[in-house]
This record gives structure tokens, sequence and C-alpha cells, in this order.
């Protein structure tokens, strides 16, 4: 009978005392080869979230990626009893953090405060945004800010507290960016009948 | 209206205290304009809602499934190591094994579209590709037929796979059929039957047609999972196991003598 391989024992022994683990070492590798799986089956949402922060897609699928191979690499902190989820968005938003604070580049997610950016963006044509629909191109009208959290509470999910934590602001601003972002879209999709009349 | 207008989104989402909302409900009562900004932000939301659920629709880069699969575990973030390169074979047995840990909800995302890049992939990425398009819509059981329809399986199994399918009695061996289904890798359509043992432990046996069956029986061990292949006339097979199963080998022998 052949041995599991020497990187597949290493992580064996980083995750051997998983309380869900079978059989010692066959377990741990049998707990990542079950979370590969289930972050696969994650990507698309996780792609999602990445884009409103990021705000381009090679960033986002550069910072979904190492995400999950961060996860990985903590698979024994993997509660299997938590929503994945809430984890991976949790880890994706935090490194997303540490890159543009290495980018020294100033926007969204708490680096600049919310209200000292405007409501719109302007999409230039041809930059790399979704911006294959209607729909994506005014998505892409509001700043990673505000459609980041509009995305976790709106679709994901996340109450007002949840988000606060999730994006390091206060419930009240949670609330206040909630609504700004509704109504920017609001206001958009006006002019937008207003254009077509 | 501008002290209730601030707390419509908080609102809509559930997020007043029950006095906060009363006001609110009061104020809409009395106030068509507040209910007309109330209606422009359902209206909003529902346009985000849209939008965001068709950002799902995008087709997930098979890099980034590869590279997340392929990742080494362990040091993941570290390791310079390449995602690994199975040959094709290997390939087909290790989507066995996918498909034997637990279902296949892992590789149901993205879209049919990701099939025009199966084409081009090599190894292994073309599988997962390939797990969209055979798999995207079907749901999540552990056989996709079941033993009750036996020989529609055979039949149906044989017909896909351009090799024939029968269905091995392992009884003797402790396992009951539970059924089987279709799914493709290495870019080529494979059958899966399945089996249960007494205590419920899920051994796969997976065939692939080929016009190069390999000699004799080899066993190997990929990740929790055992498996051991061997080649027929006209198909490889393989059997997959957890690892540890002492009866493995003795299961692939009773197959090959029915297959």
């Amino acid at each position: 009978m052949l041995l599991p391989r020497e990187n597949e024992i290493a992580v064996c022994n980083k995750a051997a005392n998983l309380a869900r683990s079978k059989q010692g070492c066959v377990g741990a590798v049998w707990v990542v080869a079950d979370l590969k799986r289930e972050l696969i089956a994650l990507l698309p949402r996780l792609r999602r979230f990445a884009r409103t922060l990021t705000r381009s897609v090679p960033d986002a699928d550069e910072l979904v990626q190492e995400a999950c191979l961060r996860a990985l690499t903590r698979a024994d902190q993997w509660d299997r009893d938590q929503p994945l989820d809430r984890w991976m968005f949790r880890i994706t938003r935090n490194l997303w953090v540490s890159e543009i604070r290495k980018r020294g580049v100033r926007i969204g997610a708490g680096v600049v405060p919310a209200d000292e950016t405007s409501e719109l963006v302007t999409v230039e044509t041809g930059e790399a945004h979704v911006a294959a629909s209607d729909l994506s191109r005014l998505m892409a009208t509001l700043p990673s800010e505000l459609s980041s959290i509009l995305l976790a509470v709106s679709v994901e999910g996340y109450s007002y507290a949840e988000a606060a934590e999730l994006f390091d602001v206060p419930v009240g601003t949670v609330m206040s960016r909630i609504h700004r972002a509704r109504k920017a879209l609001a206001a958009r999709l006006a002019d937008t009948e207003g254009e077509a009349q | 209206m501008t002290q209730y207008e601030e707390k419509l989104s908080a609102f809509l989402d559930g997020e007043l205290s029950e006095v906060e909302a009363a006001e609110i409900e009061a104020a809409l009562a009395v106030d068509p304009d507040l209910v007309a900004e109330l209606e422009a932000l359902m209206v909003a939301d529902g346009v985000a809602k849209e939008a965001f659920a068709e950002v799902l629709d995008d087709p997930v880069p098979m890099e980034l499934a590869a590279a997340i699969q392929g990742a080494p575990v362990g040091t993941a973030a570290n390791s310079p190591e390449a995602p690994r390169g199975y040959s094709g074979w290997f390939a087909a047995a290790l989507a066995c094994v996918m498909l034997a840990v637990g279902g296949i909800g892992g590789f149901l995302v993205g879209s049919p579209q990701e099939t025009q890049v199966a084409a081009a992939a090599p190894g292994w990425l073309a599988d997962i590709a390939d797990y969209h398009a055979v798999y995207a819509g079907q749901k999540r059981h552990l056989v996709e037929v079941g033993a009750d329809e036996s020989d529609h399986i055979e039949t149906w199994l044989t017909a896909s796979v351009g090799a024939t399918v029968r269905i091995p009695d392992l009884a003797a061996n402790g396992l009951t059929f539970e059924g089987g289904r279709l799914l493709v890798a290495a870019g080529k359509p494979v059958a899966q039957l399945m089996y249960t043992d007494a205590g419920g432990a899920v051994v796969a046996l997976c065939l692939i047609a080929t016009d190069a069956p390999r000699d004799g029986f080899a066993d190997r061990t990929i990740g929790a999972f055992d498996m051991v292949s061997w080649g027929g006339r006209d198909a490889n097979f393989v059997v997959v196991g957890d690892t540890g199963r002492s009866d493995l080998t003795a299961i692939a022998e009773a197959a090959a003598t029915q297959v």
C-alpha cells in the first residue's frame, strides 16, 4: 500500500488533531481535500465579492486565489460548524486591505473615509471592469465601499452588525453606506430613464 | 422628510427598532414623497440583486480552480510547487475519487460556456471543465440512477462511454450496488458504479473506454483514497475506496472477472 505524498504528510502533522479527522493522518488529507472542494464550489461568490473590493476582474481573481491558498494553509483552523463563506469573505477582505496598503492606493474599504468620496465613480470605456451588461455597468458606477457592503447585506445576508464587523466600520456607517448605495443606484436609474425618454 | 428618509434603507432591511419602524410606517402613511422614495430604493435594491446575480454566471477561470485544486497542501502559500499534472487515465481515476468523496457539489460552478475552455485546457484542467458541462444543473445525489434501474444503467452507460458496462455483483465482498452516474474525465465519458459496504463506506468502480488497456493490476493512493486499476478488453477500470481498506485488491479482482 502506498503512503500519502510527503507534502500531504506535512499537513497531517499540522491538522492531525482535528476533532473530525478520521484515522489521524489520512483524516487531515481528507480535510484538505474537502476544503479544496468547498472552496472551488464557493469561487463564483468569492469572485463576486472580490470584484466589489478590487473593481477589476484580474485583481479580483488574484485576490480570490490568494485567499483560498491562505485558507488552505490554515485548514486546521477550518471549523465546519461555521459557514465557510463568512470565513472566506473575511480572509478575502483582510487580504485586500493589506494589498491596498502595500500598493498605497487610496481606494475603498476604510482607507479613505467613504464620506470623502463621491457617490458615483466614472467608468471609463474600455476599462477592464465587468461591464458586460447594462446592469453590471450600472453597478460599476458604485464605489467599492458602497457596493461591497451592499452585496454583503442585500445579497449575502449579513446583518448590519455583521457587516460592520466584516468591514471594520461602525454599524452607523454600514447603515449610511447601504442607504447611499441604493440612493445612488436609484438616481442613476432615474437618469437612465430620463435619457431613454 | 429627511429624518425618516435616511432610515428608509434600514427600514427595508429590518434593522430598525420597533419604535423606529413604527415611526417610519406612520410617516409613510401620510407622506407620498416618502413612499415614492421607499419605492425607488426597493427598485434600486432589486436592480442591484439582479446585477449581482448576473455576475455569478461568469465562468470561473480554469486556472483559478486548478490553482486551488493543485495547491500543495500545508505549504500552499509558500511553496513554489506547480499544480500537479496528472496524466489522462490517472486524471480519470482522480475524478472518480473526487466524486466518491461526497457527491459532485464541489465542481458545480460556472456555466456550460466553460466547455469551450476545456477543449484547449491540458490534463486534469479539462476534467474540471468537463464536470461543469456534464453536471451543471444536476442534483446532488450519490448516484444519478439508482440500483433499481440496473438494466438501464448498463445500457445507458455502455452507450455513453463507448465500452461495455456491466455491473459486477460484489455481494461476496460485502458490497451493495447503489447505482451509477456518468462523468467526464480527461475529456472522455467515464462510467461510475457506486457500492456501499455494511458500514456505509463508498467504493466506486469506474471505467473509461480505451484503445490501449493497461496490463495487469496497479494500486496507488491519492489523498485519502486507495485505488486499484486494471485494463479490460476495451476499457480501463479502477476501484476506489478509503485508504486502509484491506479488501480493495480482492474487490478489484472480483470485479475484473465480471466486467
